[in-house]
């Protein structure tokens, strides 16, 4: 919960310092709330990506929600259509993380996934709002370093989510490809080419 | 534009999300695919750094970023702490461009 805050002050702060406006910071936590691709967005807005890309990108760096959506379905599937449809708005890592050990634990009650899950959707819009209003008070975002926010931010991510030697290879080719492709003037496809090669790896990776 | 953008990338993670929640047959995944998958979010994160370490502006650095995603990386590792790496990469960058 507290990385929830944390994260959704720093997306409202970056996104704000991007040059984004208050509205479209907060339609973005309303209506995708995905941490990781709000970024990416953010970043791509940024750089002047077009916006088919933007949405394919966002749409990979999504594809892992439904490997998720897949493995809660036998729980999940006691609910009416309606409320699954619900309960899928607000699927995100953490809600999966915690459902996945709950039900584990031998939990059944899906109001206790529901309620999680709808609590993490509120905290993030909120801190997004909070990010928002601290980030419209910095000013020359640069000279703080601030720009540098979410780079860091996806650094972190990727070492907090590499597990095995494989993940590492993976994380480090797609960096070097997406750097290399960059340099070589493909800023613009360089992040989703080297990010749907790199892990054609893991399939010939030993577990 | 930004708000295509904004909706499109709402209607693509919706799906993402819900499809499997949708359909009625229970969609059976090859374990080759599943691992494709896995590691596919990891890989995406880390194409986004590459360029912003390596090219930030569009041209090779050897300034202030990839010495501060080094920082990033070491701190991370170590406290396994998402924001003790973010301000501490902030701050180096910060310091390294006064240099």
């Amino acid at each position: 919960m507290g990385t929830v805050i944390v994260v959704g002050t720093t997306f409202g702060v970056v996104a704000r310092q991007a040059g984004l406006e208050p509205i479209e910071i907060a339609a973005m936590s309303l209506l995708v709330f995905a941490g990781a691709a709000q970024f990416a967005m953010v970043g791509l807005f940024a750089e002047g990506a077009a916006t088919p890309l933007i949405i394919v990108t966002v749409l990979f760096l999504n594809l892992r929600h439904l490997l998720m959506a897949a493995s809660l379905r036998p729980q999940l599937m006691r609910l009416s259509l309606g409320r699954r449809l619900l309960a899928a708005f607000v699927l995100t890592d953490e809600s999966f993380a915690m459902a996945t050990s709950y039900f584990r634990r031998g939990g059944t009650s899906l109001a206790y996934y529901l309620t999680f899950a709808v609590a993490l959707f509120v905290l993030w819009n909120l801190s997004t709002l909070a990010g928002i209003a601290l980030g419209s008070t910095i000013g020359e975002p640069r000279r703080f370093g601030v720009d540098f926010a979410i780079t860091a931010t996806f650094t972190g991510i990727v070492v907090l989510a590499v597990k095995r030697p494989a993940d590492m290879a993976v994380a480090l080719i797609a960096a070097g490809l997406a750097g290399a492709l960059a340099l070589a003037g493909l800023s613009t496809i360089a992040v989703i080419v080297a990010g749907a090669l790199a892990p054609v790896l893991a399939i010939f990776a030993r577990r | 534009m930004i708000w295509i953008a904004i909706v499109g990338s709402a209607v693509a993670t919706y799906l993402t999300r819900s499809l499997p929640f949708a359909l009625t047959a229970r969609p059976a995944l090859p374990a080759a695919a599943a691992r494709y998958f896995e590691a596919l979010p990891v890989a995406i994160i880390a194409a986004l750094v590459g360029p912003a370490v390596l090219a930030p502006g569009g041209a090779l650095t050897h300034g202030a970023e990839p010495l501060a995603a080094a920082i990033v990386v070491a701190i991370v590792a170590w406290r396994r702490s998402l924001l003790a790496g973010v301000i501490a990469g902030v701050a180096a960058v910060a310091l390294l461009r006064l240099l």
